[in-house]
C-alpha cells in the first residue's frame, strides 16, 4: 500500500494528467461555445449567486448545514469504531478458540443485517419505529446512532481483515511468553492491526460523511438539505446543488490528503 | 494541480449539463386533455401525483415522474424532461413570479380543501385545534394571515416577512405543540435562514397560542409526514395537506382552513397556446 501511494506521489505531469487537462480544456471550450462567458451570462450568474448565497446571509444556511453534517459524521465515527472493534475482536477471538459461541453468533447476525440493508431504510426505522416515541430527543442523536451502528458493521470487517493479516506467529509468540489471550490481543496484535487498517478506516469515514446526506429524510437540515432549502427559497436549481457538491468535495479531498500523510507517517520505522 | 483540474472538469461538466436543453418538436399544448398522453411530473405523495396518475391511467408508469421537491419538478419541466407539472395553484404562482418562462394552464384540474392532519384517534387534540381554528377564523386572525401572504408575498416582496417576527409562544405552560411540515411550499411554509415563515406556520403559531403551547416545527420530506404523525413523532402535520378519502382512512383531519385550492398544470410558456 505504501509503495503504491509513493509512486502516485511522483512530481511532474504524467500521461493521465495531460489527458485530464485536455478533457478539461475541451469542456471549457464547450462552456465558451454555449455562451457561458458572455457578459450577460456572467451578470446573470452573479445575480443568482448573490440571491442564493449572499442576500440575507443565506450562506449561513450552508454553514449550519455543514455543522450538522460534521457533527453527525464525527459522532457516528466514534460509535462506529467502538462497535466495530468490539465485534471484530469477538469474531477473531471465537475463531482463535475463546469459547463465546453466542456472542459470535450475535456479531455475525449484526454484521449481516446491518450490511445487508440500506442505510436509508435503517435510518427511517430508527427514527420512526424504534425511537417513535422519543420526541424531546434531538433527531441528530438518532441519526448519529443509526449511522454509527451501520458503520460499525463495516468497520468490524475492516478490523477483522486487519487482525487476520497479522502473522499467527505473533500471537503464538506472545502466548508462549506467558501473556493471556486478552493481553496478547491488546498489546501485540491490535497495535499492529490498527496501523494496517487506518487508511481503510479513513475511507469508511469519507463514505460515512457522504452517507449522512440522507439525514434530510428524518428532518435534519444537514448540508444537502441546506442546499435544498436554499433551492426552495430562491427557486434556483443548479447553483445551490453545485455549491453543496463543491463543499463535500473540498472536505473529502482534504481528508484524503490527511490519509496520505497519515499513511506515510505510519509507515515510518516499519520493516520490510 | 491534478485535483484542480479534476475539480474544474466536474464543475464545467455539471454546468454544461445544466445549461443544455432538449428540443421539443411536438405541437404546442392547448388544452388540459392533451396532457393525458404527455410526460408529467409531481411532488411525491402530493395530491398532484394522484391527479396525474388518474389522468394518465395505465400509462402512469411510463409517463409520470415524481420528485422529492417541487424545485426539482420545475427544473425537469424547464429542461424539457416533462411537459407539465401538476401542483397547487398558490405555490405555482410563486414559481411564475420568480422563474422565467413558465405558464399556468387556464383550466384547473380539480379543487381541493386543506386541513391539518392528526394521528388516527387523537380526538382530544383534534377538538382543541378545531376550537382554536374556529376562534382565529372568527376574530379575523386567519384572514389577516392569508391577505399578508397572498398580497405581499406573492407580489414578490418576501423580504418584509421575517421569521423572527412570528411568535412561537416560547416557554408556554402547556408544553410543546410539535408540527410536522415540508418547508418548500411557499406561501404556505418556507425555511428562511434558521427559521420558518408561511401561512401554515403563522396559523399554527396562532393555534399554539390559543392552546397555551409552544410551537415547534419539524421540517421533513412531504412523503414522510403521514408516517411522522401516525408514529407520534409530531402532534400534527400542517403542510397544505389536501383532505382525501384515502388519507382519511389513516389520519384524522381538522376542519378545512383552505377551501377550493386549485390543482393546476404548470407548463413552459413557449409550449402553451391559449
Amino acid at each position: 500500500m505504501t509503495m503504491k501511494s509513493n509512486l502516485s506521489h511522483q512530481k511532474g505531469a504524467g500521461r493521465g494528467d495531460i489527458l485530464l487537462g485536455l478533457v478539461g480544456l475541451f469542456l471549457l471550450y464547450l462552456l465558451y461555445d454555449s455562451g457561458f462567458f458572455t457578459a450577460e451570462a456572467w451578470a446573470d450568474f452573479n445575480r443568482r449567486f448573490y440571491q442564493n448565497f449572499v442576500k440575507d446571509s443565506r450562506y449561513m444556511m450552508l454553514v449550519d448545514g455543514l455543522k450538522a453534517t460534521v457533527f453527525m459524521t464525527s459522532g457516528a465515527t466514534v460509535i462506529g469504531v467502538i462497535v466495530g472493534l468490539i465485534l471484530s475482536v469477538i469474531r477473531v477471538a471465537y475463531k482463535g478458540g475463546v469459547p463465546i459461541p453466542i456472542l459470535n453468533k450475535f456479531a455475525e447476525a449484526y454484521i449481516s443485517v446491518l450490511r445487508g440493508t440500506p442505510a436509508m431504510v435503517q435510518l427511517l426505522i430508527w427514527n420512526f419505529t424504534i425511537f417513535a416515541s422519543a420526541r424531546d430527543l434531538n433527531t441528530q442523536y438518532i441519526a448519529i446512532l443509526a449511522f454509527g451502528l451501520n458503520s460499525g458493521a463495516y468497520v468490524a470487517e475492516i478490523f477483522r481483515g486487519g487482525i487476520e493479516s497479522i502473522d499467527p506467529g505473533q500471537m503464538e509468540a506472545a502466548r508462549s511468553l506467558g501473556l493471556s489471550y486478552g493481553s496478547s490481543m491488546r498489546h501485540v496484535i491490535l497495535p499492529q492491526a490498527l496501523r494496517n487498517v487506518v487508511p481503510m478506516l479513513f475511507n469508511e469515514f469519507i463514505a460515512l460523511l457522504k452517507e449522512t446526506s440522507i439525514a434530510g429524510y428524518i428532518g435534519i437540515d444537514d448540508l444537502t438539505r441546506a442546499g435544498q432549502n436554499i433551492q426552495a427559497l430562491t427557486l434556483e436549481h443548479s447553483q445551490p446543488l453545485v455549491m453543496v457538491a463543491i463543499i463535500y468535495l473540498i472536505i473529502v479531498l482534504f481528508l484524503t490528503h490527511l490519509v496520505r500523510k497519515l499513511e506515510n507517517w505510519l509507515s515510518r520505522g516499519k520493516r520490510g | 494541480m491534478k485535483k484542480l483540474l479534476a475539480v474544474t472538469l466536474i464543475i464545467s461538466s455539471l454546468l454544461i449539463i445544466a445549461s443544455s436543453s432538449f428540443a421539443d418538436e411536438s405541437p404546442k399544448l392547448r388544452s388540459i386533455d392533451q396532457l393525458k398522453n404527455e410526460r408529467l411530473a409531481a411532488q411525491r405523495g402530493t395530491v398532484g401525483q394522484f391527479i396525474a396518475e388518474d389522468m394518465l391511467g395505465d400509462n402512469k408508469g411510463r409517463l409520470l415522474t415524481t420528485y422529492e421537491k417541487y424545485v426539482d419538478a420545475i427544473a425537469a419541466l424547464r429542461q424539457g424532461k416533462v411537459r407539465a407539472v401538476v401542483m397547487d395553484e398558490m405555490p405555482a404562482k410563486r414559481f411564475l413570479n420568480d422563474v422565467e418562462g413558465l405558464a399556468i394552464m387556464d383550466k384547473a384540474l380539480s379543487e381541493e380543501n386543506y386541513a391539518i392532519g392528526f394521528r388516527k384517534g387523537n380526538k382530544e387534540l383534534v377538538e382543541a385545534v378545531n376550537k382554536a381554528l374556529a376562534e382565529i377564523k372568527a376574530d379575523g386572525t386567519l384572514n389577516a394571515i392569508f391577505e399578508k401572504y397572498y398580497g405581499t408575498f406573492l407580489a414578490g416582496d418576501s423580504s418584509t416577512i421575517k421569521p423572527e417576527d412570528i411568535d412561537f409562544n416560547k416557554g408556554a405552560k402547556g408544553g410543546k405543540l410539535v408540527v410536522g411540515t415540508e418547508a418548500g411550499f411557499a406561501p404556505y411554509e418556507l425555511r428562511v435562514g434558521s427559521g420558518y415563515i408561511g401561512i401554515d406556520v403563522e396559523m399554527c403559531a396562532a393555534i399554539a397560542k390559543k392552546l397555551d403551547r409552544e410551537l415547534v416545527i419539524e421540517n421533513m420530506n412531504f412523503d414522510a409526514l403521514p408516517m411522522a404523525v401516525s408514529t407520534n413523532k409530531v402532534d400534527m402535520i400542517c403542510a397544505g395537506i389536501t383532505v382525501t378519502d384515502e388519507r382519511k382512512e389513516n389520519m384524522d383531519f381538522s376542519e378545512n382552513y383552505v377551501v377550493g385550492a386549485k390543482q393546476v398544470a404548470v407548463v413552459r410558456a413557449d409550449d402553451y397556446e391559449k
